[in-house]
């Protein structure tokens, strides 16, 4: 027991000597961000010294503005990201149940995934317009495809033997769905979950840099214009805190919910 | 008093269609196994051996002869059986209670009564503590110990365990052996063992099936003649040495042909 404590002591400082390092590197790019670019005389219109990337953000005047507009990104990507996720488990169950069809559909998944999805949104700007549906549109069709992808595979990869175990003991098909098969799918379908949810930010940018009334993505771009690059840093800052904080959480409820995954 | 048997097959027979053919898995099986009888069925693979246990589970179906089990036609529903496979499969996000608890939760909620039978057990196979712990907290031994349990729960009127320890090491494989026995004692359970370790099946069972490949069919039943305590001791022994011999000449044989 002794030696098991010890062990996980070592583990323990090993964790938090980690942590030092990580915070030590952020250091380290913060400090080279504020007192670099003067010492290399890199004009302010190409790289910002953090202090004035700080003082953009945090401008009294856009700070308010630039909330309402991340409200604004940050609904399309989690309405997106709500639709595609729901719309991809479906399928993916549907298909899990129906090998033949499965078999039929499977080369337009492969094909629709390898193509870059981000390429449709001036089409989708086309057809739904400047508004929030478009944006939603393209949200979906990224966030749909890892998580059907995914979800697919880890419904086929459940234990045969287990399955066996089930039908043996009388399981009907309802039950072999969910106290088997989503439960063991669970680890991969959080992996579709995390790439949906960076897909959702990339898709809800994207389709508001085509052609948006408002989102950081159109801010970047009105930044952009006005070469005013701080505050297109820090707007960077705003989508990057945003994206991270999406990540943990749902990383957070793959800890909760897959408790016995990586022991 | 006769024994009634709990397992008849007569000309039992299974083909698997294929894209290059027909393939015949087992043919010709006659087997009778009476209630309470430790059987073991032994043979290299692709003997059929582990299609012979799928049928008796209802997990397949076979295609020519006929066989009842319990008095009920093969093929006609879920079997009532417990099974033990080569890994455990126990699900990762229950506790050991909740994962012996499985084919009565399948059917019912389950009763104070069920829960107690579980803890029962569980104690004899010595998981009394390990009964709220995850399957990932347990030695490979353990989680095998739990899977019999889970095969025991709902009172089958037969177990059937194919190469249940096939994936543990040596030493503890003997020492669920020697449990295994002491199991079948206490239980009176009707047990199938599928192994393709001949010293194991002699070692557990009262009657050795020897099977043999292409196509899968019997060629040889052996009844052993050791009491029903089974211990350590008697893998020492020259008559447990020559009975084993006896077997694998079987396959010897095989081998040359």
């Amino acid at each position: 027991m002794s030696t098991l404590t010890s062990m996980r002591n070592a583990r323990g400082s090993g964790r938090s000597g980690q942590l030092i390092g990580t915070l030590s590197v952020l250091a380290v790019v913060l400090l080279a961000w504020q007192f670099l670019p003067t010492a290399l005389g890199t004009p302010s219109y190409v790289v910002p010294v953090l202090s004035d990337v700080l003082n953009a953000l945090f401008d009294p005047e856009a700070f308010p503005r630039y909330l309402s507009n991340a409200g604004a990104t940050m609904t399309e990507v989690l309405l997106g990201l709500g639709i595609g996720v729901a719309l991809g488990l479906a399928l993916a169950v549907t298909l899990a149940q129906l090998p033949r069809v499965y078999g039929v559909v499977f080369p337009y998944i492969v094909a629709i995934e390898s193509i870059p999805k981000v390429a449709v949104a001036p089409l989708f700007v086309i057809w739904f317009g400047f508004g929030l549906p478009s944006k939603v549109v393209v949200v979906v069709l990224l966030a749909f495809f890892p998580v059907l992808v995914n979800t697919i595979h880890g419904l086929r990869s459940v234990d045969k033997d287990q399955i066996d175990l089930f039908r043996v003991n009388g399981a009907s098909p309802l039950q072999l769905r969910m106290r088997l098969m989503i439960p063991a799918a669970l680890p991969q379908i959080f992996s579709g979950l995390e790439l949906a949810v960076a897909n959702s930010m990339i898709g809800a940018i994207v389709a508001e840099f085509v052609g948006a009334q408002e989102g950081l993505g159109v801010l970047i771009l009105q930044a952009q214009g006005r070469m005013e690059t701080a505050a297109v840093f820090a707007l960077l800052i705003i989508l990057s805190a945003l994206g991270i904080a999406l990540n943990v959480l749902v990383r957070t409820v793959r800890k909760v919910v897959v408790n016995w995954e990586g022991r | 008093m006769t024994i009634s048997p709990i397992v008849e097959l007569e000309q039992l027979g299974k083909v698997y269609p294929t894209r290059t053919g027909d393939v015949t898995a087992l043919t010709d099986v006659d087997l009778r196994i009476d209630d309470g009888e430790f059987v073991a069925i032994v043979g290299p693979s692709g003997c059929g051996k582990t299609t012979l246990l799928k049928i008796l589970a209802g997990l397949e179906q076979h295609t020519s002869g006929v066989g009842t089990l319990g008095g009920r036609e093969l093929g006609s529903g879920a079997a009532d059986v417990g099974m033990v496979f080569q890994k455990a499969t126990l699900l990762p996000w229950q506790d050991v209670r909740s994962n012996v608890l499985l084919p009565v939760s399948l059917q019912r909620r389950p009763s104070k009564a069920d829960r107690a039978a579980a803890d029962e057990l569980l104690e004899m196979v010595g998981l009394t503590d390990f009964a709220s712990k995850r399957p990932h907290e347990l030695s490979g031994g353990m989680q095998q110990r739990a899977a019999i349990c889970r095969a025991l729960v709902h009172e089958p009127s037969m177990l059937l365990m194919d190469e249940p320890f096939g994936a543990l090491d040596a030493m503890t494989r003997d020492l669920l052996n020697v449990e295994v026995n002491r199991i079948w004692r206490e239980t009176h359970k009707t047990v199938v063992l599928i192994t393709h370790s001949i010293p194991e099946a002699v070692f557990l069972a009262q009657r050795v099936i020897v099977m043999s490949p292409r196509p899968g069919r019997i060629v040889d039943q052996v009844e052993v003649p050791f009491g029903p305590e089974r211990t350590l001791e008697l893998l020492g022994t020259p008559e447990f040495g020559a009975l084993c011999s006896t077997i694998r000449r079987h396959f010897e044989k095989e081998a040359a042909a």
